[in-house]
């Protein structure tokens, strides 16, 4: 990384090897000693990052927990409402994206610059389509049967009082879930623009893909947590 | 953006604080720097203006209790005894501002009262005492007493600072469009349901949320930073002990921060789309909620007061000239106090929750006092046979080990379940938790101030002016909160507007203390106006201390050394080392300082 | 720690200093009692010392100029392992005296007196296991009384609160839960209080104590001698804009006292009576009878700024439009208050739907017409509700004519 106190106003080359963004040219900043420490530093960021982020869907696990043992009935119905194939194809699209995520460091690191924006439009694909099923076969279809969170519930045939309830739940974690993997998927942008535009990922220096695969694989690893506890246990 | 960093050292700098000139180019460097001494001044002033906002509703909250029923400003008594309306032109004023501008429309006496109380709560706890050591002093001191140029990630620093201005931005236009009235705690299903047609309450919540990140990204910046940007030749064991306290601190709010981030975003939900999950009548539980806000709520009471009790450590030290004694003891105590900070949430609840839950928490709440003890004997031990000067850092100090022991004796009727069921949500509660809060991290905080004064702003501040106000804010605090104690224990609810009648008594002393209170902090903004404006230069050593800080002029260059330090020797060891700058009028030191290390 | 028989015997000096003027009510109260004043004197001996030795350090070892520091120990592990052992060990003991007093203060006996509590902003309200509900009040404060008297009339927000008789040396249990939000019901001579929680139940028990002679007190309304124990209850759980007067009053009383009142309050009374009766317990909060506007309208007949009030008089409304004040309407605003809002006022009030049966609301509203000249009930004056005493009389033959 670089500092944003001293800007070298001449620095504009047409070629992109001469760029100092690109990896061979980018230097550690100014408080640090070497680029190697920065890295270390800014992996040891994200993982904290992460800590975060594991707490705040521990939230949503808990409220799943109490309100579970609260209202066994509710919950085993919920379960019945979700199709485990929707689910289980999101998994699936979500694993693959984790590995070419994982891929991507690797040709960083190997310098292999076509292979790393493959792998990383292949990611960014793989997001929108997690995405694409959820809108478009789950939220859409269950909020059109008056499958919603809380008080904007009006499904008919429900079993139980509490399943509104449930549905918040269900929203609540998916949706932000689902917030996370845009997050994710718009950091790959970023990557993939710095990326194509500077070649400023390579062997010595390639933190921010790092970073961006290691909270990409933190979404694989929330969802593998929702999958089974929505759509698979009744 | 690249910069060359060739220099071996960095002699040409001046003071961080010359910019450039011309006033908006001066704005310019300072809204858009990544320098942590800046970014930590900006904190500074922007906490102690959150101060004042919260002391003068706080003073507000005491004006109103002076009378068991007349309400806050619109009402008063007469010579005869009899209550009359008066509405004096502050008093207009006042109300106008709690009544939004006329947005929230007439307000009544208690209404005013609940949203005044509410206001200190919400302004004091989340923009005030949770940034204020850590993201001021921290900010300012960690990098330094380090050895380093900068905390690790400067521009995310940057952004912690811009997420709290927006965060209280929000808190500032609840407040203008009429405040809210839920208390600080949020707790459903009140907050969920009144004020049913506004968006103040979701405004405060969102302002709650978004504080709730720049605390984690400075946490998370601090810890990378003590890990990655120690000075060669500082081990763990070789840190000050304020580090260890805001390391320990950084911790809590990483792991702390984020529960109530998701637990007020339910909260948000809860309000604009009545999810459900906290309302009683669809199903939800109130009480499921209270144990997700004091899952963070409790272990934020250490992130205020950690950072104290490492400041406290640096001060008594210093000023006494004296090695810090078992230093590993408080350092282990910080990490310690940290980690059973998680386990005792349940204490808040005792009342709400089922009585083997309470048991068990009762139990893990009486551990934290044996950290908490075991700090409070080494500071003791420490002045023993030290070189102690009674100025206004060490005053603070001393008053700190006063209020901080009578705060934290207190707490123990509290962990204890039968003497509890009383005192829970009684004036005994405010008054425990303002002498810890107060007492501990405001007194540790203005000790802090003035320890740090002259190296931040390369100023010295007026002395006796100092100890006058310390006096003050010293009677001040212990008239206005002790007498709280009785009240509670005589059975004073807390968030009153209006009681009956046999407290009015203890509740008018308090108030005087309030003003006694409120006194003493002019005082000492008279002194830091004058310091700034006329005060001494300061010289660049003048406690005589060994950490890395005052090794750097006062005030620091921009990157803080001109070269890189190397530490050779402890930060408390003051009877082998002759501290750098010294000047042996100052102080005295031990003649066979200095031949041992070097 | 001695399980202390009932504390009156044996209060210190110092206990009075810190607990006032009353006295624990219950032997679990007095046990905690001495428990906090264990934990006190435990607190104040090491306070003592931990001050005596910082004072005496700050006068002894003062920085004299030219003398530098005695070099001292920087740890010593034996002192340091002696002073974390020790307190923890009295921890230990606080701990587990803590929990047992706490089972002592909650747990009941199977055959108490069941007292249900409802909790609503910002009442209580008690029903005795014969169904009756208590319709006695007094003010929480004396400037109270004074300004409900018309002493100074522009402050008028007097309020009574209910009194709830419990028989003396007699364990009665409470149930409680809340109709809104979620409240505290303490009763500070007891040294107790639970949480009152809407939509489950809470509860816990106390022991009344025996009357003494030093119970004796001035009776407000007769004047007479009665012997009995006034005791405050609060809430002690924020609950919105009144919360600081949702306030009680617990009376302890002779047993045949007790049963006296349970069977005069069984007795049905006339709809307007029994109208007060509500208004009292679940109204008063937000409506006054004396023109003063609170959170809701005044009921009386009055005006200020922003309209007239009272029953027959047309009420101007928040979205322009006006409406009469008539039962239609009354009933409309108990069942479905947000569905006409008087202009000036915010939506606050929650529907009573389920609380308060058909009778109770034609009860109310027949109490309310009494507080209006428009249309009165033909026998009564207009200040007939205000003097009980009076109206009672001439309500007889008021009631008599409205059925």
């Amino acid at each position: 990384m670089s500092t944003m106190t001293d800007t070298n106003p001449t620095d504009v080359p047409q070629s992109i090897l001469k760029s100092p963004k690109h990896w061979r040219n980018r230097i550690a900043g100014h408080h640090w000693r070497s680029g190697d420490e920065e890295f270390d530093a800014a992996k040891l960021g994200m993982w904290l990052f992460l800590t975060t982020e594991v707490l705040l869907f521990a939230g949503i696990f808990c409220g799943y927990a109490v309100f579970r043992m609260m209202y066994p009935e509710a919950w085993a119905n919920g379960s019945h409402y979700l199709d485990w194939r929707f689910g289980a194809a999101n998994t699936a699209v979500l694993l693959l994206s984790s590995w070419t995520a994982a891929n991507a460091v690797r040709c960083a690191q190997l310098d292999k610059q076509f292979w790393l924006r493959v792998n990383i439009i292949v990611t960014i694909a793989c997001a929108a389509l997690f995405i694409f099923i959820k809108l478009k076969f789950e939220y859409m279809v269950k909020l059109g049967q008056g499958k919603a969170p809380g008080t904007f519930f009006s499904y008919p045939h429900a079993h139980d009082a509490h399943e509104p309830l449930w549905w918040s739940l269900y929203y609540i974690g998916t949706g932000i879930h689902a917030l996370h993997v845009v997050i994710g998927a718009a950091l790959f942008g970023v990557v993939l623009y710095y990326a194509k535009r500077y070649q400023a990922y390579g062997p010595t220096q390639y933190t921010l893909v790092e970073n961006a695969a290691l909270y990409w694989h933190l979404v694989d690893l929330v969802w593998i947590f929702l999958f089974p506890l929505l759509y698979l246990i009744h | 953006m690249s910069t060359l960093d060739t220099h071996a050292g960095h002699h040409d700098e001046g003071s961080y604080l010359s910019g450039p000139p011309g006033i908006m180019a001066k704005i310019w460097q300072w809204a858009t720097t990544v320098d942590h001494k800046k970014i930590g001044v900006m904190y500074l002033f922007a906490v102690l203006f959150m101060f004042f906002v919260g002391g003068t509703a706080a003073l507000l909250v005491r004006y109103e209790l002076i009378d068991p029923m007349r309400d806050v400003i619109t009402q008063s008594v007469n010579a005869d005894g009899d209550l009359v309306e008066t509405t004096t032109s502050t008093g207009e004023n006042l109300r106008d501002l709690f009544s939004g501008l006329g947005v929230a429309g007439d307000l009544t006496g208690t209404q005013i009262y609940n949203r005044a109380f509410t206001l200190h709560g919400a302004v004091m706890v989340f923009m005030f005492i949770v940034p204020s050591i850590p993201a001021s002093l921290g900010n300012f001191f960690l990098p330094v007493m380090l050895g380093a140029k900068d905390v690790a990630f400067p521009r995310l620093n940057l952004l912690s600072w811009y997420i709290y201005l927006f965060g209280s931005a929000f808190g500032i236009l609840s407040i203008l469009m009429g405040g809210v009235e839920t208390g600080w705690t949020f707790y459903t299903p009140y907050s969920t349901t009144t004020d049913a047609d506004h968006w103040r309450v979701v405004l405060m919540v969102t302002a709650a949320f978004i504080l709730g990140f720049s605390s984690i990204l400075t946490g998370l910046n601090f810890v990378v930073t003590v890990h990655k940007l120690r000075a060669p030749g500082m081990g763990w064991f070789d840190m000050p002990l304020f580090i260890w306290a805001i390391y320990a601190t950084s911790i809590i709010q990483v792991l702390a921060t984020p529960v109530i981030g998701i637990t007020l975003l339910l909260l948000i939900f809860e309000r604009i789309m009545n999810i459900g999950i906290f309302d009683p009548a669809m199903g939800g539980d109130p009480v499921l909620y209270q144990h997700f806000f004091w899952f963070y709520s409790h272990p934020v009471v250490y992130v205020m007061i950690l950072p104290a009790m490492g400041i406290i450590s640096e001060l008594l030290a210093i000023h006494a000239r004296k090695h810090i004694f078992g230093y590993r003891a408080i350092a282990f105590s910080s990490l310690g106090i940290a980690g059973v900070s998680f386990l005792v949430w349940g204490h808040h609840i005792f009342t709400a929750m089922g009585e083997l839950a309470a048991i068990l928490f009762s139990g893990l709440t009486f551990l934290v006092a044996i950290p908490t003890a075991i700090k409070v004997f080494n500071w003791i031990a420490t002045l023993y046979k030290g070189s102690i000067v009674l100025n206004t850092p060490m005053c603070y100090g001393l008053m700190f080990l006063f209020t901080f022991s009578i705060g934290g004796l207190t707490g123990l009727p509290l962990a204890t379940l039968a003497t509890d069921l009383h005192l829970h949500d009684s004036y005994y509660v405010v008054a425990h938790f303002h002498y810890v809060m107060m007492g501990g991290t405001v007194i540790a905080f203005m000790g802090g101030i003035h320890h740090w004064w002259p190296k931040m702003f390369g100023k010295m501040y007026n002395e006796p002016g100092a100890l006058i106000g310390m006096g003050l804010v010293f009677i001040g605090f212990n008239v206005t909160f002790f007498t709280q104690f009785f009240l509670g224990t005589q059975g004073m609810p807390r968030r009153y507007a209006n009681y009956v009648d046999e407290f009015q008594t203890l509740h008018q002393i308090s108030t005087y203390g309030s003003w006694i209170l409120g006194l003493g902090f002019l005082v000492h903004l008279a002194v830091f106006v004058h310091s700034l404006i006329a005060g001494e230069k300061a010289p660049a050593n003048p406690w005589g201390g060994l950490t890395l800080e005052w090794e750097c002029e006062s005030p620091p260059i921009e990157h803080n050394f001109h070269h890189e330090p190397i530490v050779k020797h402890g930060p408390y060891d003051f009877e082998t080392t002759v501290p750098p700058h010294w000047d042996p009028k100052d102080y005295p030191i031990h003649p066979d300082a200095g031949k041992a290390a070097h | 720690m001695m399980m202390p028989t009932l504390a009156t015997a044996q209060v210190s000096g110092l206990e009075k200093l810190i607990f006032g003027p009353k006295l624990p009510a219950s032997e679990s109260a007095a046990w905690a009692d001495g428990l906090f004043m264990m934990i006190t004197w435990f607190s104040v001996f090491f306070f003592v010392v931990l001050m005596g030795l910082m004072f005496y350090f700050m006068i002894k070892y003062r920085r004299r100029e030219g003398v530098p520091t005695e070099p001292s120990p920087h740890h010593n592990t034996l002192l340091e392992v002696f002073w974390t052992v020790v307190p923890s060990s009295s921890l230990l003991v606080m701990f587990v005296l803590g929990f047992q007093g706490y089972t002592q203060q909650l747990v009941s006996p199977s055959n108490a007196m069941e007292l249900r509590i409802e909790g609503n902003k910002w009442n209580w309200l008690a029903t005795y296991p014969n169904g009756a509900k208590s319709p006695e009040f007094q003010p929480l404060s004396k400037k109270e009384t004074q300004s409900a008297d018309g002493m100074s009339s522009s402050v008028t927000r007097g309020k009574d609160y209910p009194i709830f008789y419990l028989p003396e040396n007699t364990a009665v249990k409470f149930r409680m839960n809340s109709q809104d939000v979620i409240h505290s019901f303490w009763i500070p001579e007891f040294r107790v209080k639970r949480d009152v929680i809407p939509n489950r139940y809470t509860t816990y028990g106390i022991q009344t104590p025996k009357l003494t002679a030093a119970d004796t007190y001035i009776h407000q309304d007769t004047g007479q001698k009665m012997i009995g124990r006034d005791m405050w209850v609060f809430c002690a759980e924020y609950c919105g804009d009144e919360h600081s007067r949702m306030a009680a009053t617990i009376r302890i009383v002779p047993q045949d006292y007790f049963d006296q009142k349970m069977e005069e309050w069984g007795v049905v009374g006339l709809p307007w009576e029994e109208g007060e009766k509500i208004y009292k317990s679940m109204c008063a909060s937000c409506h006054q009878i004396n023109g003063t506007k609170l959170v809701g309208p005044p009921w009386n007949e009055s005006s200020d700024g922003s309209g007239q009030y009272g029953w027959g008089y047309p009420a101007s409304l928040a979205d322009g439009t006006t409406v009469e004040r008539d039962p239609n309407y009354y009933r409309e605003s108990i069942l479905d208050p947000n569905a006409k809002i008087v202009n000036g006022y915010a939506p606050q009030m929650q529907s009573y739907q389920g609380q308060l049966d058909e009778d109770d609301i034609n009860n109310i509203i027949a109490y309310i017409q009494t507080l209006s000249t428009v249309e009165p009930n033909p026998h009564l004056d207009a200040e007939g509700s205000e003097s009980e005493s009076e109206a009672g009389n001439q309500a007889e033959e008021a009631a008599g004519s409205e059925s």
